[in-house]
């Protein structure tokens, strides 16, 4: 290529993102509505658009819904769309955060479960179904179980994140490796806590392995926000994110204020994850996986890798869930297990096709 | 006029002090190159200048603004950094790269306006890398990421340019190249440069000024000719060095003698005849094995004078370019007569300098050991109309040992040295009926030597 045409390229580079997410849109509500078909019940097509043509506002006039019966509706509303919506956050978060982490860090392998956030967050819930599983407390919609696990997701983090701290730095390899210890004495309490836990070990491990199978409403309504703010506010630190992928001492020669920026990024991405976990337990892959193969897509600019990465996350995991739902018939499968089993060689693929080396 | 002054720095590791009172001032065209040896702080100073590094005492002035009293975003509009190696995460192309060097000029949610892409076309462009925009920047070699770190330099528009050891892992070409485009933005663009550089002569050829470093404070400051005397190099890096102007480059260069062994002092004189520089290699060797080394005649100015003079051995001179007198005649046969061992050199040999010869024939015919280094044939050297080679013939006969080559000369002299004390000891010290023995012994092992 010239480099003339590559100047003409950069300059329409910002159309061509807008371009990119626009399509990644239209395959994220095409996966939607594709999911909604999935399941034992049989719903026509037909039947899901006018469904959900009734819920929006200005069209629901014109649509006539009386050929869907009352359980088809009840179907696509209560049980399907919850959960595939969950699905969508969850997913959005998790790659959202993972883009955070490996940016902050530099490293292909941070994520928010290297970090503490996965351990902390299963210590929370089983804490809370050993001590306090008959509390009914709520809080912005969350039942006490995700409370405590969201509490427990970001304490950890944050806990990895000060043990770390030399003077008014936080090396990545310190910080990596009290993650790592952390990570290693919260399982063995864990695994205290669990050989107490009588009765109530079988609704930890089933929480433990995630999934999507009894989100509700409400649960949406609660994450919804701390993942579609997150991401929003990590927006505004994407180049900064690039500047960071050269080096701390770089970054800052060219004017990025590290120290806060990953302060910040780190906080943001604590919170996403530990109300994405509080919800569906823990999913593997997403985190690690996504942002590495959206990148080996569309190339390492955060300013639209991270965007890209949300909703190539949601559709990943929409359609690992549903996958989940029906792979095995009668009894479901965990959708973790389904990430890594549908990720592992769609990334392999990925990274033999390349003829150089993929570097972090 | 834009000023950088660096007024009494002192910054510290914990409590080590990595520079102490360090102040200087540099304006706009300066190139300043910061030598020193490892470990006297020359990468810190680049550190605390470039905000990397805060000082625990002193005040780095840019522009009449104290450094560390801007935002980082406002500083990186005025200063660029190139470090020394850039490990740069994620397959970004240098464009990408050098796009990043319009940081510092755009708002937060600002995409890259035409006028950056005109900016940063201009930096490759001068860094000769525009040819790679679209590459990766971890495909490509060190010498073009260098460059391609240098044009986001550039794209950041700054009054000051830090480099440091910028060229570490470059190849020649590549190291001129950039010192060449470096000393251009220097002049053309008034831009401050202040450079970490290891390499002594491409510092001395493209710098206007040096900053010598030594255990955290400045040792010497000031032009090229000042800082870059071989006093100076001596006392900093400990090197015996030699300081030249390049008649090509117009600039000073400085080569090295290898450090100097801290042999024992062997008291044994060594006379070298030598000239146009074939004595150099071998007054240093013996040198360094601790001989009493003396040389002439030598004319001034000649390369194995300089040689002499640096070493500090006695040497008996003629003013360059002239035959030998007969004053220096007798100076050089007094000198001679009073060594152990006198070795000559494959220096070509005239009418000017035959005396030379002469006098080691005498020292030869006395029964001074006598080593001659036969590195190229008398013939080829002889501009005497065989005078000098009917010398060499006579030399010979008279026990002269013939080398091929002067690295073979410290271990033949050792043996000889070691000899002559084994002697000394004999007369001195060991019974009667056991000298003749000893004698015997030694003659056998020099007849042997000569064969």
């Amino acid at each position: 290529m010239t480099a003339d045409k590559v100047e003409s390229k950069y300059s329409k580079r910002h159309s061509r993102w807008k371009l990119i997410l626009l399509a990644l849109i239209i395959a994220l509500i095409a996966a939607i509505i594709l999911c909604l078909n999935i399941g034992y019940a049989p719903i026509k097509f037909s039947d899901i658009l006018t469904i959900l043509g009734k819920q929006i506002p200005l069209l629901n006039g014109s649509i006539n819904s009386s050929s869907v019966s009352p359980v088809n509706q009840a179907i696509i509303l209560q049980i399907r769309l919850p959960r595939i919506l969950a699905g969508a956050i969850v997913g959005a978060g998790l790659a959202a955060a993972g883009v955070m982490y490996q940016g902050v860090f530099r490293n292909p392998m941070a994520d928010s479960y290297l970090l503490g956030a996965s351990a902390g967050a299963s210590l929370g819930y089983t804490l809370t179904a050993i001590y306090a599983g008959s509390l009914a407390l709520t809080f912005l919609g969350l039942g006490i179980f995700q409370i405590i696990a969201f509490i427990g997701a970001v304490l950890t983090v944050f806990l990895v994140y000060f043990m770390s701290r030399v003077g008014n730095k936080v090396p990545i390899t310190t910080l990596l490796l009290s993650g790592i210890v952390v990570n290693i004495f919260i399982l063995a309490l864990q695994t205290v806590f669990e050989l107490r836990s009588g009765k109530a070990l079988i609704g930890i491990v089933a929480w433990i392995a995630g999934g999507f199978s009894n989100i509700t409403w409400l649960d949406i309504y609660a994450v919804f926000p701390f993942v579609m703010i997150g991401i929003v506010l990590a927006y505004f630190f994407t180049k900064d994110l690039n500047m960071l992928s050269m080096g701390d001492d770089t970054a800052q020669h060219l004017g990025v204020n590290t120290e806060r920026v990953r302060q910040i990024l780190l906080l943001i991405s604590s919170l996403i994850t530990g109300a994405v976990v509080s919800i569906s337990g823990v999913i593997g892959f997403v985190g690690l996986i996504i942002p590495h193969m959206t990148r080996l897509v569309i190339g390492p600019d955060h300013r639209i890798l991270l965007p890209a990465s949300a909703i190539v996350g949601a559709i990943f995991l929409i359609l690992c869930d549903s996958l989940a739902r029906v792979a095995t018939g009668a009894s479901e499968l965990p959708v973790g297990v389904i990430t890594a089993l549908a990720g592992t060689p769609f990334f392999i693929y990925l990274l033999r096709k390349r003829k150089t080396s993929y570097s972090l | 006029m834009v000023l950088l002054s660096v007024d009494g720095v002192e910054c510290r590791y914990g409590s080590v002090k990595i520079l102490e009172n360090v102040s200087f001032t540099v304006k706009d065209g300066d190139f300043v190159g910061i030598i020193g040896p490892n470990g006297s702080g020359k990468t810190t100073l680049l550190k605390s200048i470039s905000r990397t590094l805060k000082p625990y005492k002193g005040t780095i002035i840019l522009d009449k603004i104290d450094i560390y009293n801007i935002k980082s975003i406002d500083l990186a509009k005025q200063m660029a950094i190139v470090p020394q190696e850039s490990n740069i995460g994620f397959s970004f192309t240098a464009l990408d790269i050098v796009l990043m060097g319009r940081n510092p000029h755009m708002k937060r949610f600002q995409m890259e306006s035409e006028s950056d892409l005109t900016i940063v076309r201009k930096a490759m462009n001068r860094t000769n890398t525009w040819h790679l925009a679209d590459r990766p920047i971890n495909e490509l070699s060190g010498g073009e990421k260098q460059r391609v770190v240098i044009a986001r330099a550039l794209a950041q528009e700054p009054k000051v340019l830090l480099l440091d050891e910028p060229l570490t892992h470059l190849d020649m070409i590549n190291q001129l190249e950039i010192m060449d485009l470096v000393k251009e933005l220097c002049t053309k663009e008034h831009l401050i440069v202040l450079a970490v550089i290891h390499d002594l002569n491409l510092a001395a050829r493209y710098c206007s000024s040096l900053l010598l470093l030594k255990g955290a404070t400045i040792f010497a400051a000031g032009s090229v000719e000042n800082v870059l005397t071989s006093e100076n190099i001596k006392a900093v890096f400990r090197v015996d060095t030699i300081v030249r102007k390049s008649l090509v480059t117009n600039s000073l260069f400085v080569i090295p003698l290898s450090p100097q062994k801290s042999s024992v002092p062997r008291n044994c004189a060594i006379h070298i005849i030598a000239g146009a520089g074939t004595g150099t290699v071998v007054m240093k060797a013996l040198f360094d094995e601790g001989y009493e080394v003396t040389a002439g005649v030598l004319n001034m100015l000649d390369t194995d004078y300089e040689t002499a003079e640096l070493l500090k051995i006695p040497t008996v001179s003629e003013a360059p370019f002239s035959p030998i007198t007969e004053e220096s005649k007798r100076l050089l046969s007094e000198m001679i007569f009073k060594s152990a061992i006198v070795v000559v050199t494959s220096v070509p040999f005239g009418y000017g300098n035959l005396s030379n010869l002469e006098t080691a024939l005498e020292a030869a015919k006395r029964g001074i050991r006598t080593y001659v280094i036969d590195e190229v044939p008398i013939e080829s050297r002889d501009f005497t109309a065989g005078i000098a080679t009917a010398l060499m013939v006579e030399l010979k006969k008279s026990g002269a040992i013939f080398i091929k080559h002067p690295s073979e000369l410290p271990t033949l002299v050792n043996a000889t040295h070691d000899r002559i004390e084994l002697r000394k000891h004999a007369q001195s010290e060991i019974p009667g009926h056991m000298k003749n023995k000893l004698n015997s012994f030694t003659k056998n092992a020099d007849n042997k030597e000569v064969s």
